[in-house]
């Protein structure tokens, strides 16, 4: 029989909430984690809000002083996600060598180590004026721009021997991350995994790459107004940072040892565009394809599907497409089951956001109370689906999807079910 | 595990872009021979870098083979991943037409994104403004920028992925295309890596970080020698065509050899060099030797990662003894990467399509610049020319910065 695998601890850093119960409050109170851009001068560019994490104290979170000298935002949002993840599952305390053997980490990742990247580089070059030369402090830590240094920190401040590595697929990167994970533990190739994804792209370049693609919002009188998936008021992403890192484990071992299963993972899938480095085609055909597929893998139909998290970007593209993808592929469903985007509360965190949504879903399953949609005020005709508006609501839910349509054509989706649901199945 | 029932994963076609040659048979020619690609670095000054040597591709002309509007929104990393891509589907001979897009994926390895293009775009971001930035910044980038364009280009809508794990990238790639087939989630995946950061700025913050070797000795990439120094840097992409054993017999694909074996293990030391402890290598290896079902008198000769940085070699030896004991002195290793340079997540993916020509032709291409190998490591390094290759299977190691060992098996049918 094969391996199964759950979710048993939870660990998030995000705009509107840090660890697994602020965050949640902020979430089903529908508090938006979107403000003015503070971390650095966006007077020059034409969007100037983003959801950014505030009161970030990596010491706090249990980074030590010598991690914090050698990694960046990105990488410090990982390692306190990571930690409140294994807190959370009770895996804190010593873990012998041969449970280290089998524990590992894929991380997911969008924007690489942009923000500490273009400050060093700036740094020795002038802004690309010059060659580059020593800077004035002397140091030029090239741990700063490793990608992969969000895993690999994960993994020696836990002392984590198994499989270590980072997914860079744009925006759907958390999703692959867990998915990769999942398949880790089925195969049996590690016990458990930490598994999610980080990002921290608020800066001068990292911002204006996508300021000059046209794909961000430029509501900068109300922020926390600016991300409005569905809503016709959309008109482009606002960008986040933060992490999300979860604990899967084999089902047996953490059933062994009492853990507390939040979800079961029960498919993870992904296909690609072949179309826009940008963009789904207008029929959301990949994203059809891609939530059939989930099925299949999952063994379930559109009747047992109770709860989607959704990609819900808040561009003007993708929400529609989005919702023509799921007419198409759920029938009548599409407008029974409630459908939510955590985007609208704490904005596009890009590789953090597949694990962001992956959390909130784990949550919703294990609660039963789902999070809205926040700044739904001017229904737009072509998303006339159950968004969840406004308000949290109570729901019964045993199975849950939850997608993304990623830069570069990737579209990854994970079906998640309630710990016992499998169980009553039979 | 056993499993008669398992798919099986084969290699049918294979792209090259080096700095020692372009297209897999010039590639090979000099490969075998030991006949290096480094030279002085050309596209950018070095005057004032501490660097002035690396693998840099050269005579490669990206107009010759991608159309003008593509070359101008992509990155040099694409257009060398591009074109290794295509050679790999020519050499395939398989019309992807005719098959299932969604069952073709593509799994293409990278660290540094398109950051010639990003830091050129930087540089006009902070000299000009916003608005003289190009729209194709972000998109000529964001390391999924590879797979992204190769999806689009070739049809590709199935399983695709961007691994990042420094050195190491490029045998993930192939290890994560090997398991998604065996799993079912494709049936042919374009697996592989690129890399193209012989850019100034890289070149300096790689320089101090002590991993590479400096000044402008082409010979100065000297893996278990006394005069170990670090590696030379590289640019360049491998790509192979992955593809299920029974796909590929049905159209009578020319196979150069089946994936038989991926594992990976963490030395979990903090963000640093390769650990000189092999004891996590040493697993790594053992349990890829398992699942291959190969014993040490199988192995045809073993790539070693071979970072050139004492510890780390010291490391990478100890795995080696801790695994084949006596049996090391007569195993055959080499380090070719030693010939083109360093390519990062190019590298394993290099190594990859060496060792598939190597088991086409029964011989091991050598290492070079070891004129004095440190004798305490006690390996069997081929050295200087070719050798004859006693056995039809290759191992490959690769190791990262911040701890990853992974090891790939290949196997001749």
């Amino acid at each position: 029989m094969q391996r199964r695998v759950v979710i048993t601890g939870l660990g998030v850093v995000a705009p509107n909430g840090i660890g697994k119960e602020d965050f949640w409050r902020a979430c089903i109170s529908g508090r938006s984690g979107i403000g003015h851009v503070t971390q650095f001068d966006a007077s020059l560019l034409p969007t100037r809000v983003a959801g950014e994490v505030a009161n970030f104290e990596p010491e706090a979170l249990g980074i030590t002083r010598q991690e914090a000298l050698y990694t960046d935002r990105n990488t410090q949002f990982a390692l306190a996600a990571a930690n409140l993840a294994l807190v959370d599952a009770g895996l804190d305390d010593a873990l012998s060598e041969a449970e280290r053997n089998m524990m590992g980490v894929y991380t997911g990742s969008a924007m690489a180590s942009v923000t500490a990247g273009e400050q060093l580089w700036r740094q020795v070059t002038d802004s690309g004026t010059h060659p580059p030369r020593e800077s004035a402090n002397g140091t030029v830590p090239i741990t700063l721009l490793m990608t992969h240094a969000p895993a690999a920190a994960i993994a020696a401040h836990f002392q984590l021997h198994g499989p270590c590595m980072v997914i860079a697929t744009g925006c759907s990167a958390g999703s692959d991350a867990i998915g990769e994970a999942f398949w880790a533990i089925q195969e049996g190739q590690s016990d458990c995994m930490l598994a999610g994804g980080a990002d921290s792209a608020i800066s001068y370049g990292g911002f204006a790459a996508f300021c000059v693609l046209g794909a961000m919002s430029t509501r900068n009188e109300e922020p926390e107004r600016a991300s409005c998936p569905y809503d016709r008021r959309r008109d482009g992403f606002v960008m986040g940072e933060g992490a999300g890192v979860l604990v899967l484990e084999e089902r047996e071992r953490a059933l062994e040892r009492n853990a507390h299963i939040y979800a079961e993972i029960i498919a993870f899938v992904s296909n690609s565009n072949s179309h826009h480095m940008t963009a789904l085609p207008p029929d959301g055909e990949p994203l059809q394809q891609l939530i059939r597929q989930a099925f299949d893998e999952a063994g379930i139909t559109p009747a047992h599907l109770g709860y989607i998290n959704s990609h819900g970007s808040s561009t003007p593209t993708n929400d529609s497409v989005e919702t023509a993808a799921y007419k198409a592929v759920l029938g009548e469903h599409a407008y029974r089951i409630p459908i939510s985007a955590t985007k609208s509360m704490i904005g596009h965190t890009q590789g953090a956001a597949c694990a962001i949504e992956a959390v909130v879903t784990a949550l919703v399953l294990e609660r039963q109370v789902i999070p809205p949609t926040i700044n739904q005020e001017y229904p737009d005709p072509l998303c006339d689906l159950d968004y969840v508006p406004n308000v949290a609501r109570r729901a019964t839910i045993d199975v849950a999807l939850t997608h993304s349509s990623g830069f570069g054509g990737v579209n990854s989706g994970l079906i998640l079910s309630r710990a016992d649901w499998r169980e009553r199945q039979t | 595990m056993e499993h008669n029932t398992e798919r099986r994963v084969v290699i049918t076609g294979l792209g090259v872009v080096a700095a020692n040659g372009i297209g897999k048979e010039s590639f090979w020619r000099a490969t075998s021979r030991g006949i290096s690609g480094i030279k002085p670095i050309s596209r950018h000054p070095t005057s004032e870098l501490p660097i002035a040597v690396a693998g840099e591709v050269s005579d490669f002309v990206v107009n010759d083979y991608i159309e003008r509007k593509l070359v101008n929104r992509t990155d040099r990393v694409t257009h060398f991943v591009l074109v290794a891509v295509q050679e790999a589907l020519q050499d395939s001979n398989i019309v992807l037409e005719q098959e299932n897009p969604q069952r073709v994926g593509a799994v293409i390895a990278n660290t540094m994104g398109g950051v010639e293009y990003l830091l050129e775009q930087a540089r006009t971001l902070y000299t000009r403004g916003p608005r003289f930035m190009s729209v194709y910044s972000a998109i000529a980038w964001l390391q999924v920028a590879n797979a992204g364009q190769i999806s689009i280009r070739h049809g590709i809508q199935g399983y695709c992925k961007t691994p990042v794990n420094d050195t190491a990238s490029g045998l993930n790639a192939l290890g994560m295309a090997y398991r998604a087939i065996r799993r079912k989630a494709a049936d042919i995946i374009i697996a592989g890596g690129c890399e193209a950061f012989l850019y100034p700025f890289i070149l300096f913050v790689l320089a101090h970080s002590g991993y590479a070797a400096l000044g402008n000795d082409p010979n100065a990439y000297r893996p278990f020698d006394r005069r170990a120094a670090g590696l030379l840097a590289a640019e360049g992409a491998g790509i192979c065509m992955l593809e299920e054993y029974e796909h590929a017999r049905r159209r009578g694909a020319t196979i150069y050899g089946e994936i038989v074996g991926y594992g990976q293990t963490n030395d979990a030391h903090g963000l640093m060099a390769p650990s000189s402890n092999g004891s996590q290598y040493a697993r790594a290896i053992r349990l890829v030797m398992q699942e291959a079902q190969l014993q040490p008198q199988d192995v045809g000769y073993f790539s070693l990662d071979g970072q050139a940085i004492p510890s780390s070699d010291q490391g990478e030896a100890e795995a080696l003894h801790m695994v084949f004991g006596n049996e090391l002195a007569r195993l055959p290793v080499s380090v070719p990467r030693t010939i083109l340079g360093h390519s990062y997540a190019a590298a394993g993916a290099l190594d990859v399509i060496t060792a598939l020509l190597a088991l086409q032709h029964g011989i091991i291409p050598p290492t070079i610049n070891c004129e004095e190998l440190d004798p305490r490591y006690g390996l069997n390094l081929v050295q200087y020319e070719a050798h004859p290759l006693p056995a039809p299977s290759v191992l490959l190691g690769g190791r990262a910065l911040g701890g990853t060992n992974v090891v790939l098996a290949l196997k001749k049918e």
